[in-house]
């Protein structure tokens, strides 16, 4: 049981001008299941190894309940990682690479049965026990890197991408398992993605990252309703959030030069008139009365629900909709916000304004 | 459609497709049978002269079918030439070379490909360059240095010059092996509460068998039938090593009195056995090894 708290860390590779991790404070609670989440190359895995004591950070502090681990080798963290390429040990059968932290730590044979028994009961990898990694398949190496991490009851758990070398269809039924795993052992985990739904199914909440910064950290319903700025409304969401240029005029917002909506009450900026609106696809709905703003170019049928895609002025607008809606295309159409859900942000600097 | 420029000339350059062929005629079957033959008999050749004469009472410089099979020749090199001895003495030097080689390359290999040193890209350079240098440039130094030490007619002495030759290469090999197992492994083993040296030994090393393997057996080898250093450093009859004495049942006789062949391949064949021992023992490691080793170089 652990808090883990990033204080002001910074970490910059030697002979690289970029910053990998820039001024990163992140507090994760007792128990929580948070998920680092960004594009490749923003800095997740960087901060995942900082906290395992793989790379040293340049500045500032990191805490495990209360106490700095900068300090102390990897080994004396009581940090448990799981890696994207598992590294499972290829000379050990399944049953010793469970085993290996219950050895290190000199538990005796029958306490290590006991445990890697228990640990690979409840991931049902029992029938593997005595195969070595190398005739196994990519799920069954990453249930037992989870094996390998859960059976020593580490205080943190980390997982870097642990479910991207796997299909489709076994990715987002380990995804649920995982979650309830989690919940079950009530351990402090950092999960890493770069998938927002998985993001988004998994997390208690989700710090997004990009080029080495915290975005946003919030729960993931928080994030998606409320993007703090725009490369959090554009990451997150599938498709993502609807990014119009707009300007205030007569209490209303002009979207795209075409289309009225009713302003919402925001903040003062410094942009003008001139905004930048957000609306997701599922906040705006469509009239088809034979007029209006809007011209559809193509609706996609997804089965439970369809895209359309709209031209508003010279921008193109998705619209969530339900199945039998699916106007042809050419057809004029009305949109309509719904007010709740009208997000503002600062044009300059993509920042929110609500 | 008419054809125009580039792509005219892209569609022209595509070769045909590889048809697998039949067998072919007759007459190539047997001319390629023909040229495999010659070939491997050109490649066979020394090695049944060798194992011909060594049994052959009456042997000559040519390979020829033996007049009389008698074990006199291995015989008479134990009695009267003190073969025993020369084959201890390698057996030592190639034995005692072996593992410090072994030990060393482990070491450098792994901290080549692991630490974070200033410069390592010159270090890992100078290592190679060393490995390019001729080694008979430096005969007179060497001789000097050993005869300033009291290196000379000892096994102390050989087995240093030994690994020294042998050291540049399998660092680099090593080198490449160390690359080819992924970090994650030992980080792994770190996190699950090893100290480093300890994941070093439990974890990198067995994963890096083949590799020190490959090691082993170059430098077993390569000390076994070293023959220059030995001539510079040994001029005392009981520390010779197999090759010198070889060599000398072949040169001392040269000229004046008639070369006993018999005696030569005799030698020639127990000089040869531990190295094909050590590669038929190894050989499945070493060609594990050195397929995978040489993919880090
Ligand atoms: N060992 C390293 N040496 C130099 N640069 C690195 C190293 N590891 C990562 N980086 C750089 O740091 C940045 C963050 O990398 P990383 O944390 O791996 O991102 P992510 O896991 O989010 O894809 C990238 O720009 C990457 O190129
Ligand atoms: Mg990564």
């Amino acid at each position: 049981m652990a808090r883990v708290e990033y204080d002001d860390v910074w970490k910059r590779f030697p002979g690289s001008d970029r910053v990998a991790v820039h001024a990163l404070t992140l507090d994760v609670a007792d128990g929580e299941l948070l998920v680092l989440l960004g594009p490749s190359g923003c800095g997740k895995t960087t901060a995942l190894r900082m906290l395992a004591g793989l790379e040293h950070p340049d500045g500032g502090d990191i805490r495990i309940d209360g106490r700095s681990v900068l300090r102390l080798e990897p080994k004396d963290r009581d940090v448990a990682l799981v890696f994207q390429s598992y590294a499972l040990y290829p000379h050990l059968s399944v049953r010793n690479n469970i085993g290996y932290p219950l050895r290190v730590r000199g538990l005796t044979l029958a306490q290590q049965a006991e445990r890697i028994g228990r640990a690979a009961a409840l991931l049902r990898i029992e029938h593997l026990l005595a195969r070595r990694p190398g005739q196994l398949s990519g799920g069954e190496q990453q249930r037992v890197a989870l094996a390998r991490a859960i059976v020593r009851e580490p205080r943190v758990f980390c997982m870097d991408e642990p479910l991207s070398n796997l299909d489709a269809k076994l990715r987002t039924h380990t995804r649920t398992e995982l979650k309830a795993l989690q919940k079950d052992l009530g351990t402090t985990t950092i999960f890493v993605t770069h998938d927002q739904a998985e993001a988004m199914t998994l997390a208690d909440r989700i710090a997004v990252l990009d080029q080495g910064r915290l975005q946003q950290l919030g729960t993931p319903d928080d994030v998606y309703r409320h993007p703090a700025n725009l490369f959090v409304a554009q990451f997150i969401g599938s498709p993502p959030m609807n990014i119009l240029a707009a300007h205030r005029h007569d209490g209303e917002l002009v979207v795209e030069e075409a289309w009225r909506i009713p302003a919402p009450a925001v903040r003062d900026h410094h942009g003008g008139t001139a905004l930048t609106v957000g609306l997701r696809p599922e906040a705006i709905t469509i009239e088809q009365d034979g007029g209006g703003p809007g011209e559809v170019l193509v609706s996609e049928p997804l089965g439970s629900e369809v895209i359309v895609n709209v031209k508003v002025g010279s921008a193109l607008v998705k619209v969530r909709t339900a199945p039998d809606v699916r106007p042809g295309p050419g057809t004029r159409v009305r949109l309509a916000a719904q007010p709740g859900e009208v997000r503002l942000f600062d044009p300059s600097s993509g920042t929110a304004l609500d | 459609m008419t054809a125009v420029g580039p792509q005219a000339a892209v569609q022209v350059d595509i070769p045909p497709p590889i048809r697998p062929r039949e067998r072919g005629t007759p007459l190539e079957w047997a001319l390629m049978h023909l040229a495999f033959v010659a070939i491997a008999a050109f490649f066979l050749a020394p090695f049944v002269w060798l194992f011909a004469a060594a049994f052959d009472a009456e042997a000559t410089a040519y390979i020829r079918v033996p007049g009389r099979l008698t074990l006199d020749n291995f015989t008479y090199i134990f009695r009267e030439l003190a073969f025993a001895k020369a084959l201890a003495n390698s057996a030592i030097v190639a034995g005692a070379t072996t593992l410090l080689v072994v030990l060393t390359v482990t070491l450098a290999g792994y901290g080549l490909s692991r630490l974070e040193l200033r410069r390592k890209g010159w270090i890992t350079f100078a290592v190679l360059l060393l490995q390019t240098m001729p080694l008979s440039a430096t005969m007179v130094p060497i001789y000097g240095l050993a005869r300033l030490l009291g290196l000379r007619n000892s096994y102390l002495g050989l087995i240093l010059i030994h690994a020294a030759i042998e050291l540049p290469f399998l660092v680099w090999l090593m080198k490449g092996f160390f690359d080819s197992v992924p970090r994650q492994l030992e980080e792994a083993a770190w996190l699950d509460g090893r100290s480093k040296l300890r994941a070093l030994f439990e974890i990198v090393l067995p994963v890096a068998r083949p590799g020190i393997a490959v090691a082993a057996g170059l430098s077993f080898i390569s000390a076994w039938a070293e023959v220059l250093m030995v001539i510079i450093l040994v001029d005392k009859q009981d520390m010779k090593t197999v090759p010198l004495a070889f060599y000398e049942t072949f040169r001392t006789a040269g000229g004046y009195v008639e070369v006993q062949y018999g005696l030569v391949a005799a030698m020639g064949v127990l000089y040869l056995l531990p190295v094909m021992a050590v590669f038929f023992a190894t050989r499945r490691l070493m060609v594990r090894g050195l397929v995978s080793g040489t993919k880090g170089l």
